[in-house]
């Protein structure tokens, strides 16, 4: 599928040949914004609007789905006094703008920006007499018209360049809706990377073959398009959602959250497989770079050729699709209050959090509980009162519910900034005149419950070695921890060696199960967010197996030391759900046994199970019809979520000592796959310690 | 009760049967074969390995009772995946008291017996008869060679293919090739003449002769001492087998 055309075009966007283009400054939007007076959401329309300005058409001779951003920095548009006088005493969420939500994409190409901008004129006629519902459209219309006329100036330049049927269909498209598969992925590309002119981040793509298939159907059916000029259609659009990803803030170089869901269920919950559902793994397997991220729904009765497809991809490396099991999560955010169509309709934000695209103004990563630092404080406080084992198991949640407490105090005071463009891509946001900042259907915040199999070892150490066999006296075990187990070798031998994680053991895997019951308990406890939603409880880490462990500047989250699994100060937790480090498996099965354990119906914002293979397992024919098996039995298993890795640890030693040879190395790091070269050290090192399982 | 001696036990295992399987490696084998990559099932004790990351030790008993427990509570996770159990080894012909108890107390797992068919021949029938596959090894036609290479006759294991070709049991007849030595074309031939003979044969394997063989010997305090060429490129000659109309696959 790779032709020559696509193979040149990737090397060339790897070898970032369009950086040349990029311009050194941004617009001055700040001086109009003050000379004017403009009130927040006019500055941000004018953002967007001297954004799309700026942006100087780029269209290579190859290209037949084109933006290129040219203006790489997003300028103020308030001055850093003003800035910090409006928002004084509130919190932003990390770099301020909206991020790592989903728009509905399917009802935007459909409507067409002038169809956007019909359902403005109506509501400004509607609502006269509300100034603040006038101020966000007449923001959010100059939005529209700034769009428009980047996709003009677009059209302008494709046919000076001779390209007619280029500029035909960018004359079309996003005004009005897509004719063609062709111009729907044009009018995609145009939309989504509009929004991140306004400074938004972790932009998600949705249920990519749900909105898609419709145009792509249609051309098939005219025979418009065949099947393989649809896929090099494809590949574009994928290589070109790689052109300006070095630009998109984030941890990791890679971690920009341009995921992509396929599969699952429709919104009438029969199933929503269809062919781009195949397509578009194939072509991600071709295309094989960084983005999208790939992210498949998938039931128990989820067809075992589409597995095995989606294991082509994990055995390429890629780190993707990442799998969500249908079977848990739509219950799972029913009985958190999500309307059945809309859970069935869910996709994912930037790594593994479930919403519901153009439905959804949730922060699903406000922040983590450290559960490792909440079970230390308990075993250090029980202990040393002579508490028995529940009042320790008391302790932690009590610990939890203080670390949850003093992150949601700190997001009840959240403030959005208006997001006029990015309220016209939501459902419902110009028809009742109000900027998405203000709340969508669904509001809720979402916290990580990090570095969880460290933490549960912990208490099953602590159990077995201090009140079951009593080999191990209170004291005894704190003085080894303060001293990092110096001078302590057999006792850490028996923390070591007692019921870890991962193993299908109920002494380790009932505190893992505790912890998150508690965990989820607590943020039932902590009521409504401030914004009318709830506080969901998740099972991921993102970066935090790094930074609980070896602290970070400006991480408010304690950092732990020595901990009672027999874990060293500084070492590095599991990341998401996964066995700790060093601790012996008997293999994926037992893990999967481990974690299914969880009640995923209270712990809600995604997490997944995080599973390296190792690449020799990918030398036998029958391997990928067995890997496809094996995420059958994690969807049987009543799991919820999956990633799946393929490393090889030689070739990744290789690649940190000659980062030149393997540029194009790609690996899963928390919820999203990055190039491993470009990687901080810690976040390489981390991933070749990982227990990669063999055959 | 029975009690076996096992000295791993490996989910997800890739090479030992169809679909998702657990594999259970029973220690101890009556065969000494020179290419053997796997010297830690080799005697039937327990016994300590020095590994690079420790010293740990090989071979843990089990009841079958506890072996069964183990294995059923994967039981719905393997029948999602369409696979079950594998015996291997080892010989397990060699625990065989010990595996006819595992089976009896099976949750409906699929099973493969993973044999070299040297073993008692009561024993070969009792558990061949009741497993849903069989995995039976073919190394060298030629006894005096089987004798060198293996250290014992080939006549139990022809005798143990008879009593196979007798049953319903499918199975699959694997070969190792091992440059040189078993991978010639004289070998092949009447590898294939002996596997047309069986009627339930699934196919044959060959399995290609893996260069990290002698990886585990040191941990075992043995030396490996290949008698042939290990840079040698393997002849996977799956002409013969197609030309006696058996399925071949090579691994």
């Amino acid at each position: 599928m790779m032709n020559l055309r696509l193979q040149a075009m990737r090397r060339r966007v790897r070898d970032h040949e369009h950086a040349v283009r990029r311009q050194p400054v941004a617009p001055d939007v700040l001086r109009e914004c003050e000379e004017q007076h403009l009130s927040w959401p006019r500055r941000a329309a004018r953002l967007v609007r001297r954004m799309c300005e700026a942006e100087v058409p780029l269209i290579e001779a190859e290209d037949r789905i084109v933006f290129t951003r040219t203006v790489p920095k997003v300028p103020p548009i308030y001055s850093p006094q003003q800035w910090r006088e409006l928002t004084a005493g509130r919190t932003l969420h990390e770099l301020g703008p909206i991020s790592n939500i989903c728009a509905d994409w399917g009802m935007v190409l459909s409507q067409g920006l002038l169809g956007r901008r019909e359902v403005a004129q109506a509501a400004r006629r509607r609502l006269s007499d509300d100034s603040a519902a006038m101020e966000f459209l007449a923001a959010a219309l100059e939005t529209i018209d700034a769009v428009l006329g980047l996709a003009r100036r677009y059209a302008e330049a494709a046919l000076a360049a001779g390209r007619a049927e280029l500029a035909e269909i960018l004359q079309r498209v996003p005004a009005r809706p897509p004719r063609t598969f062709h111009e729907a992925l044009q009018s995609l590309r145009l939309l989504h990377a509009a929004v991140w002119l306004g400074g938004h981040y972790h932009v998600g793509l949705g249920r990519f073959d749900q909105y898609m298939w419709p145009y792509l159907d249609a051309d098939l059916r005219a025979r418009r398009l065949d099947e393989a000029r649809a896929e090099e259609l494809l590949a574009e659009f994928f290589i070109s959602l790689n052109r300006d990803s070095d630009l998109y803030p984030g941890v990791q170089q890679g971690d920009n959250g341009q995921s992509l869901m396929l599969g699952g269920a429709t919104r009438d919950g029969a199933s929503g497989v269809n062919p781009l559902t195949a397509m578009a793994l194939r072509v991600a397997r071709d295309v094989a770079m960084i983005d999208p991220k790939i992210n498949l729904r998938i039931s128990k009765d989820t067809d075992l050729e589409l597995l095995a497809l989606a294991a082509e991809l994990t055995a390429q490396g890629l780190g993707f699709p990442q799998y969500s099991n249908d079977d848990v999560v739509i219950p799972a955010l029913v009985a958190h209050g999500y309307d059945l169509e809309d859970a069935r309709d869910y996709t994912v934000a930037a790594c593994w959090e479930f919403i519901v695209a153009g439905k959804g103004m949730e922060v699903v990563n406000i922040g983590a509980v450290s559960m490792p630092a909440a079970v230390d404080v308990a075993i250090r406080a029980g202990l040393a009162a002579g508490a028995g084992f529940e009042a320790i198991l008391d302790r932690a949640e009590a610990e939890m519910g203080r670390q949850l407490e003093a992150v949601v105090s700190r997001y009840r005071r959240l403030l959005l900034p208006p997001a006029p463009y990015y309220s016209v891509l939501m459902d419902g946001c110009l028809e009742s005149g109000r900027d998405l900042s203000q709340g969508l259907k669904y509001s809720n915040f979402g916290v990580h419950g990090a570095c969880s199999a460290s933490a549960a070892d912990a208490l099953a150490a602590v159990r077995k070695t201090v009140f079951v066999d009593r080999s191990v006296a209170p004291a005894e075990l704190i003085q080894a921890m303060d001293a990092n187990f110096a001078g302590h070798d057999s006792l850490r031998r028996a923390l070591l060696d007692a019921p870890k994680v991962g193993n299908h053991d109920d002494q380790a895997d009932d505190m893992l199960v505790a912890l998150f019951d508690r965990f989820a308990s607590a943020c039932e406890a902590a009521g409504d967010n401030g914004r009318g939603g709830i506080v969901r409880p998740g099972s991921g880490s993102a970066m935090y197996y790094v930074w609980l462990a070896a602290g970070h500047p400006g991480m408010c989250e304690p950092v732990t030391g020595t901990t009672a699994d027999g874990r060293r100060a500084a070492e590095y937790f599991s990341a998401n759900l996964a066995p700790s480090p060093g601790v012996r498996v008997r293999g994926p099965l037992s893990v999967l046994q481990s974690f299914s354990k969880l009640d995923y119906r209270r712990v809600c914002n995604g997490g997944p199970i995080t599973l390296e293979l190792s690449d020799a397992l990918f030398g036998d024919v029958e391997a990928l019809r067995k890997v496809a098996l094996l995420v059958r039995s994690f969807a049987a298993s009543g799991c919820q979520q999956l990633q799946l890795n393929t490393i090889n640890v030689a070739k990744l030693q290789e690649a940190k000592r000659h980062p030149g040879r393997h540029r194009n190395l790609i690996v899963r790091v928390w919820g999203w796959s990055g190039y491993f070269c470009e990687l901080e050290e810690p976040y390489q090192d981390h991933v070749i310690a990982r227990h990669a399982f063999g055959m | 009760m029975q009690t076996g001696i096992v000295f791993d036990i490996r989910e997800f295992s890739i090479h030992d049967g169809p679909n998702l399987r657990t594999t259970v490696f029973l220690k101890g084998c009556p065969l000494r074969c020179a290419w053997c990559h796997n010297p830690e099932g080799l005697s039937p004790q327990p016994q300590v390995i020095d590994t690079p990351s420790g010293t740990r030790t090989s071979g843990q008993p089990y009841t079958s009772a506890e072996l069964a427990r183990l294995l059923n509570r994967q039981a719905g996770l393997l029948r999602a995946g369409q696979g079950g159990v594998t015996f291997s080894g080892g010989e397990p012909l060699l625990q065989a008291a010990f595996v006819a108890e595992v089976l009896d107390q099976l949750d409906r797992l699929h099973v493969v017996l993973d044999t070299s068919g040297f073993g008692d021949e009561a024993s070969f029938h009792g558990l061949a008869e009741r497993v849903d596959l069989v995995y039976f090894d073919l190394k060298l036609m030629d006894p005096a060679m089987h004798r060198r290479c293996t250290g014992q006759d080939n006549r139990i294991v022809l005798r143990n293919l008879d009593q196979l070709a007798g049953l319903a049991t499918p199975c699959v007849i694997r070969v190792p090739l091992v440059p040189g030595v078993t991978d010639t074309e004289d070998n092949l031939a009447a590898i294939a003449r002996a596997a047309a003979g069986v009627p339930h044969l699934v196919r044959v394997d060959l399995l290609t002769y893996n260069r990290a063989a002698g990886g585990k010997y040191a941990a075992c305090g043995m030396e490996f001492h290949p008698q042939w060429d290990e840079s040698q490129a393997v002849r996977a000659n799956t002409a013969v087998f197609e030309a006696a109309g058996l399925p071949v696959t090579v691994h």
